[in-house]
């Protein structure tokens, strides 16, 4: 508990960084302006866990204050 | 061995200036003559038929074709074959049909080119001479900067995917591996730089650029440009000389081809209009055969002028 605890805002940090790197990468496909479709398609085969995330933050950017809440463990 | 870009604006005579360059240097070196040009004239100027595979034409000089669209499409299921190691079946399934798409998408045909010249020159080391007869300017200028943009956008790529890394080593140290998600905990993420898959990858493209980079900016390279005496060449040889700058690519040689006694009046202005932009690097003027003009005879090896030693002597010179 106390180790879930210690790790919880890094975990949050983590998620947030791979959802950037896979903005970056994989803009395109979501409809944001991103230069290198090579790379994207270079680097695909391994992009499984961050296209899911992609997916997942594009789902809950529409409650972003329980997001919040949740994370700073108010309920 | 020693690289050549032929480059220029479309009906020059690039493809018979490197074709015609080719074949000399071939009478004393091993050449191989590769045309990128989507308008392939390569098999049509020797009179044989090419296919992707590089053909033999005499025992010194070797002729290939790149086919831009079978490029794309080779380099694309390249790409799926990764995809379907690394993804269950059905997934593999569903993503096939997305490729498909990604197949018509910008960038492809460059990057694609790119990668087949970047092979070709880690490949092809038996060769003493490597010419690329380039296609027009504006897709020559695209994909030669490719390596350089490619490479800041990499670079910073790994700086974000080190500290994600550096984030789940931390994470890692606390609890133990990480698991993803609950559904499959069985799959335990890389938190070590040597595991993580997207990372090697990017290295190992980082390194490819770099070292094609090195090449193409170094000693063995050299770009040769083909002029007419006209206007509108010189404008767009002057647009050409100036992407290079920008690249950092060692424009060595120029030829001014085309001239006939007509039109030397024209040649002599525009040879030193552009000698202005690149004061160190050599004009050649190939005259037009009389033979040529009035269609008696058209063959290469009759290409009078020497370009084979003025192609040697320009790498000589900045040894």
């Amino acid at each position: 508990m106390h180790q879930e605890n210690a790790c919880a805002l890094t975990i949050v940090e983590i998620e947030e960084l791979e959802n950037i790197f896979a903005l970056l990468l994989l803009g395109s496909f979501v409809g944001f302006p991103s230069p290198p479709t090579f790379l994207a398609v270079e680097l695909l085969p391994f992009m499984e866990k961050e296209l899911k995330m992609l997916h997942k933050r594009a789902e809950d950017t529409g409650d972003m204050l329980a997001e919040m809440c949740g994370t700073l463990g108010i309920d | 061995m020693k690289i050549l870009f032929f480059t220029g604006k479309g009906g020059v005579g690039k493809s018979t200036m490197s074709a015609a360059g080719a074949w000399q240097l071939s009478q004393k070196s091993r050449v191989l003559l590769v045309s990128l040009d989507p308008a392939h004239n390569l098999g049509d100027i020797f009179n044989i038929t090419l296919n992707q595979k590089k053909t033999p034409y005499t025992s010194s000089l070797f002729l290939k074709e790149i086919d831009l669209q079978q490029l794309s499409h080779d380099y694309l299921k390249r790409e799926i074959n990764v995809l379907s190691n690394s993804y269950s079946y059905l997934q593999t399934l569903n993503l096939d049909n997305y490729f498909s798409v990604l197949r018509y998408s910008p960038g492809i045909e460059e990057y694609a080119l790119l990668t087949s010249i970047e092979e070709t020159i880690r490949n092809e080391t038996e060769f003493d001479y490597i010419i690329f007869d380039t296609p027009p300017t504006g897709l020559t200028l695209r994909f030669l900067a490719l390596p350089k943009v490619t490479i800041t956008w990499i670079d910073r790529l790994i700086q974000i995917r080190q500290k994600i890394l550096e984030k789940r080593y931390t994470i890692q140290k606390i609890r133990g591996p990480v698991k993803e998600g609950e559904d499959n905990p069985e799959i335990v993420l890389a938190y070590n730089e040597k595991d993580d898959d997207v990372l090697k990858r990017l290295r190992r493209l980082n390194d490819n650029y770099q070292g094609l980079t090195k090449t193409l900016e170094g000693k063995d390279c050299s770009i040769v440009l083909v002029f007419n005496p006209d206007i509108l060449s010189l404008k767009e040889s002057q647009r050409l000389m100036e992407g290079l700058n920008d690249l950092n690519l060692p424009l060595r040689l120029m030829i001014d081809n085309k001239v006939t006694e007509a039109n030397t009046a024209m040649a002599n202005q525009v040879e030193e209009n552009i000698k202005t932009f690149a004061h160190n690097v050599p004009v050649e003027r190939i005259y037009i055969s009389d033979r040529i003009i009035k269609r008696t005879e058209g063959k290469l090896c009759d290409i009078p002028e020497d370009i084979a030693s003025k192609l040697i002597q320009q790498f000589e010179e900045n040894v």
